[in-house]
């Protein structure tokens, strides 16, 4: 998750409780998720779910001689097509390196903050900086 | 001569209704933070401010979220669920645009959220609160002052959640002031009324920016793995793994 896409859903959580600020609301906090302790992940992709609310990449990740699965989760799909992203920007079997924020229970899921493609390509977890509270997003957001 | 007549019958309502603004395109909510911009960004909201008889229990409870939050708990709420937002916080969802439509006799709203409608009936007359079925988007009448489209909406169910989760009666009142403050940012003024549970009416305003070009994407919540546990804490439950 971009840091920009990660401010958008805390300050959209916290200012809609505070009068005289921003109205935005979100889906869900996102407070079960430890990001102020990101860690990076590398594996293979088992499967992507382009879907809402959230789209998902799921992640086979070698740990010594076995393999630990792990689930990350993104924006939804409208968030992520104003960032870059398309419903086949990732293939099951691609090589992706992720660096995530895991759940504060200690279970292998987690929310994107940015991760390299197979093909080097780099992206965050949403629309391009901006998007957030205070800055209105760009008047043409077109799918790419 | 009867033509005549028509034109000159037809010509100031015409007139009138050109000199409209077209409210019809796709907008994207924004706040007034950092960096907003203070010609265009929306004005401080109001404060809630409820009877003393529900005032302890929303002040209570609100503390309890935010500590509940701040452990990395947070607590449950109906859009976890992926239930519809409802008037009005569907108005603006993140960065989620709102579609508004116009055709003769009507507004149609879609939020991209949820994919949320409303309908607003121009030129009515509001129906009285106890003949509109509780519901998510009650019932609106709209009609213009000058160039402000103004919405009356009554018939939100008393379960659905309001403005910073305030509580609310079944006899809420929510009205709309829609304007452009420029060609591609819009205004929406919206006061709460209550007269059984707030003090003095609520009001804040919602702005948006045009997002010209842009496509609608559908919005089918099939895939929600937020669960709430035992505990009424936010959840993430793992997938099969796609395997």
């Amino acid at each position: 998750m971009s840091n920009s896409r990660h401010a958008l859903f805390t300050l959209a959580a916290i200012l809609a409780l505070v009068p005289g600020t921003t109205r935005l609301i979100a889906h869900h906090s996102f407070a079960m998720f430890d990001t102020a302790n990101p860690i990076t992940i590398s594996g293979v992709v088992t499967a992507f779910e382009w879907t809402n609310p959230h789209v998902y990449i799921e992640v086979d990740v070698p740990d010594g001689q076995a393999t630990k699965h792990w689930a990350i989760e993104l924006g939804s799909p409208s968030i992520l097509m104003r960032g870059g992203w398309k419903f086949s920007t990732i293939k099951k079997g691609d090589k992706i390196t992720a660096v995530v924020s895991p759940l504060r229970n200690g279970e292998p899921g987690s929310l994107l903050n940015r991760i390299t493609l197979a093909d080097g390509r780099v992206l965050g977890n949403g629309g391009p900086a901006g998007i957030g509270p205070g800055t209105p997003p760009p008047a043409s957001a077109p799918a790419r | 001569m009867i033509v005549l007549c028509a034109l000159v019958v037809a010509s100031p309502a015409a007139a009138q209704t050109q000199s409209r603004p077209s409210l019809t395109g796709v907008w994207a909510p924004f706040g007034a933070g950092r960096g907003a911009d203070p010609a265009v960004a929306p004005p401080p909201a109001g404060p809630v401010v409820l009877k003393p008889a529900y005032a302890k229990d929303y002040l209570a409870q609100r503390a309890a979220d935010a500590e509940a939050t701040k452990r990395g708990e947070p607590p449950a709420s109906a859009a976890v669920a992926c239930a519809p937002y409802g008037m009005p916080r569907m108005m603006a969802v993140a960065s989620y645009p709102v579609e508004i439509l116009e055709t003769p006799g009507q507004f149609t709203i879609i939020a991209e959220a949820f994919s949320e409608v409303r309908r607003v009936f121009m030129g009515q007359s509001q129906l009285p609160i106890d003949e509109v079925p509780p519901g998510y988007y009650g019932h609106s009448v709209g009609r213009w002052d000058g160039e402000t489209l103004v919405i009356d909406t009554v018939g939100i169910k008393e379960s659905i959640p309001g403005y910073q989760n305030m509580p609310h009666s079944d006899q809420m009142r929510i009205t709309e002031r829609l304007r452009l403050v420029t060609a591609d940012v819009l205004h929406d003024q919206i006061t709460i009324d209550d007269p059984i549970v707030l003090e003095k009416p609520v009001v804040y305003t919602l702005a948006y920016r045009r997002m010209r070009d842009y496509k609608m994407v559908e919005f089918v919540c099939d895939n929600n793995r937020e669960y709430v546990d035992e505990k009424g804490r936010v959840r993430m439950r793992l997938g099969s793994g796609g395997r």
